[in-house]
């Protein structure tokens, strides 16, 4: 029955398999005994499909992120403006 | 209603990606993004006094990056038209003017395009507003700025497994908050 217990996965790690395949760390096996879970959960189906469509709409997105570098200029700046009033 | 305060030194960790995000998309030059935003929280700290606590310390803030955007191309467009010489470029064998040049881009953007992503790039970062400050940033990290996960771990001195549950909770809350409007 071993091929049954690597097979048959809970929820959780389900889910876990499921968030890792969204920055295409997830392996073949991952995928496959997710794909198996998602056969009979319902649950994690629709996990799974929010979790996708949340990936593709932040690729959508295009949301830029600031560098640290730019942030510390910021700060600097407000710190004197402080120090200064 | 409960009013709200107002702390200058968490302005940059708190709003800076909304601010930038909001700006980029209206000027379009990370350079001159950046100043706008530097006036925007000089400007605030200068009026601090005025803000009520009517309004989040965020939609205060980008109200006031508004004017300074308004004013940025109040001012470009005073200085146009004095001297633009648009130049053809050629090369060696000086041959510009292609004809593909004038036909129009079918893979270009549209502006509604532009304008959809704009408007779900603020949504996202809207629902970003939900997670805590550790989620926030490593979600950012991991997903946009894509990060490998060993150097988020090193960084942040946590394990994988944390991190991935960090993820999990991240996305659970922005997926949750996104389909009330996108999904």
């Amino acid at each position: 029955m071993s091929y049954k217990k690597a097979l048959l996965i809970d929820c959780s790690e389900a889910a876990f398999c499921c968030d890792k395949a969204q920055y295409k760390e997830a392996s073949v096996a991952d995928k496959l005994k997710m794909l198996l879970h998602l056969i009979y959960c319902k649950k994690c189906k629709k996990y799974s499909e929010k979790n996708t469509k949340l990936t593709e709409l932040i690729n959508q997105s295009e949301i830029k992120t600031c560098t640290e570098e730019e942030k510390k200029a910021w700060r600097e700046k407000i710190e004197n403006e402080i120090t200064n009033q | 209603m409960s009013i709200n305060l107002i702390d200058p030194n968490k302005w940059v960790d708190k709003y800076s990606d909304y601010l930038f995000n909001y700006t980029i998309v209206r000027v379009n030059d990370r350079e001159l993004a950046h100043d706008l935003i530097s006036e925007t929280f000089l400007a605030g700290l200068k009026s601090m006094k005025n803000f009520k606590g009517e309004a989040t310390e965020r939609t205060w803030l980008i109200s006031i990056l508004k004017r300074k955007i308004i004013d940025h191309y109040r001012k470009s467009n005073s200085r146009k038209g004095r001297a633009e010489i648009k130049i053809q470029y050629s090369d060696d064998s000086n041959e510009g003017d292609w004809l593909e040049e004038n036909a129009p881009d079918v893979l270009d953007k549209t502006a509604e395009d532009v304008m959809e992503n704009e408007e779900l790039g603020i949504a996202i970062l809207d629902c970003m507003q939900h997670l805590t400050e550790k989620q926030a940033k490593i979600f950012k990290m991991k997903t946009i700025d894509g990060f490998d996960t060993e150097a988020i771990c090193n960084e942040f001195n946590i394990t994988p497994s944390n991190l991935w549950v960090i993820i999990h909770r991240a996305r659970t809350t922005l997926a949750q908050c996104l389909e009330k409007n996108w999904f």
